[in-house]
């Protein structure tokens, strides 16, 4: 045990509490965009993902995704059901904490990703196929990305490709997942002819600012240990936040005439998917920049999504695929080995090839996420039909679905 | 980098000089849209 240190520890534990909290506060930002017949099933879809996948994780997720390397595509099951993860070290991973520590924090990494995928489908996935997809997807999606990028002799950590929290492994997994899965179901029913609004915009409001709490453990707590790093990491974090929110909000404004206060939400949250896979490698300036692109970039898309009649019920694919795709290459633009001596430098910086290996792994993980999860809906779909029949969508999901109400005010 | 970091913020300050006033109408609650 000599080797743990408990201020590591303590920071790491505190960042996966933190992180944990950012599923369920998914739920209300997603909740609230919602109307009101539908809000207790999306939030459901957050808080069943914690329940369901923080088993598999424990089980074999986590040896698939960190357990000793297959070929760089994935780990093998040494570490099933957690056999050798234990309050020792790991010292590839995280040499100055328990291994079950490590273990423990990338699980709410593993939990919030496929919880990011439910908002393309909102309003009109059936439960049960929803659950069975969550549970193929971690597995056959999630785990073997996650290694590519984040395990040991996986093949993109292997080429050099930089991800500091989850750009590649988290956004871009669930955004481009998002809109395969808004394709495959289709348009609700009734969208473009009956108004559809957020039933609550308070609670949109309150779930991204939970998020955006959760978002210091999400990143600062990805240096794994609590030093010099992580304060870097929060600090890009917090300015890239603020950012796109105050730029997506002035582009809503001259856009449509007003400042969105749900815009300056989404923004915030599409500038912190944008810092994700470059807070332990920028600056401050390069932060502020990022958070610029964010804003402008990710409202652009979404307008562009509508305008293609995609109904991404709750624009993830142009909030976490997009976002986390100009994260991407914008951590092959800015990384800064003066930032962190552990990696390599970006464009501006002197080394143009570390924007051709992001470009590689973004496409990587776009194509495979894509195939994959048409894949498995359409395989889903020959057992459990995707979508609620055509009464339940009207009658709405918490009444189809779950048989409760949200509120009886 | 620094340059484009100020450069970036001095122009959302001149956006919100210049952007408009309550043209629009209400996007997000059908309700206040009934109640107006």
């Amino acid at each position: 045990m000599e080797n743990i240190n408990s201020g590591d520890t303590a920071w790491l534990l505190a960042s996966a509490s933190l992180v944990m909290l950012m599923t369920p506060a998914l739920g209300f930002f997603y909740g609230g965009l919602v109307r009101k017949k539908n809000v207790l099933a999306t939030i459901m879809h957050s808080f069943f993902i914690l329940c369901l996948i923080s088993v598999q994780w424990v089980l074999w997720g986590y040896t698939l995704a960190f357990g000793p390397d297959i070929g760089g595509i994935i780990g093998g099951l040494d570490w099933l059901a957690l056999r050798g993860v234990g309050m020792l070290p790991n010292a590839d991973y995280a040499p100055t904490v328990p291994h079950q520590a490590f273990m423990v924090f990338q699980m709410m990494f593993a939990v919030i990703t496929p919880a990011l995928i439910t908002g393309a489908f909102a309003e009109r996935k059936r439960f049960k196929a929803f659950v069975v997809f969550t549970l193929i997807w971690a597995t056959l999606v999630y785990a073997p990305v996650a290694h590519w990028v984040w395990g040991v002799g996986g093949w993109l950590r292997m080429l050099g490709a930089l991800d500091f929290a989850g750009g590649t492994v988290v956004h871009i997994t669930s955004g481009v997942s998002a809109l395969v899965a808004a394709l495959v179901l289709g348009r609700r029913k009734g969208l473009g002819s009956e108004p559809i609004e957020p039933h609550d915009a308070t609670m949109t409001v309150l779930g991204a600012s939970l998020l955006w709490f959760g978002w210091f453990g999400f990143n600062a707590g990805s240096a794994i240990n609590a030093g010099g790093l992580a304060a870097n990491a929060f600090v890009v974090t917090n300015t890239a936040a603020a950012m796109a929110a105050l730029t997506w909000m002035t582009v809503s404004w001259l856009h449509k005439g007003a400042p969105s206060v749900l815009g300056a939400s989404a923004g915030a949250v599409a500038g912190l998917v944008a810092i994700t896979p470059a807070s332990g490698y920028v600056d401050v300036s390069s932060a502020i920049v990022i958070g610029l692109g964010a804003g402008t970039i990710c409202y652009l898309a979404i307008q562009l999504t509508r305008r293609l009649r995609v109904d991404d019920a709750l624009d993830v694919f142009g909030v976490h695929g997009v976002g986390g795709t100009w994260g991407a290459l914008a951590t092959g633009l800015f990384a800064s080995s003066a930032v962190n001596s552990a990696a390599t430098n970006g464009l501006i910086n002197g080394n143009p090839a570390q924007l051709g290996i992001q470009l590689v792994a973004v496409a990587a993980v776009i194509a495979y996420a894509a195939v994959m999860t048409f894949v498995i809906l359409k395989v889903i779909n020959l057992f459990v039909a995707l979508r609620v029949p055509e009464q339940d969508e009207v009658l709405g999901l918490d009444a189809s679905q779950h048989r409760e109400a949200a509120y009886t005010i | 980098m620094e340059f484009l970091a100020f450069g970036s913020f001095a122009l959302l300050i001149a956006l919100w000089l210049v952007a408009p006033s309550n043209k629009g109408e209400i996007v997000a609650i059908e309700e206040v849209k009934k109640a107006a």
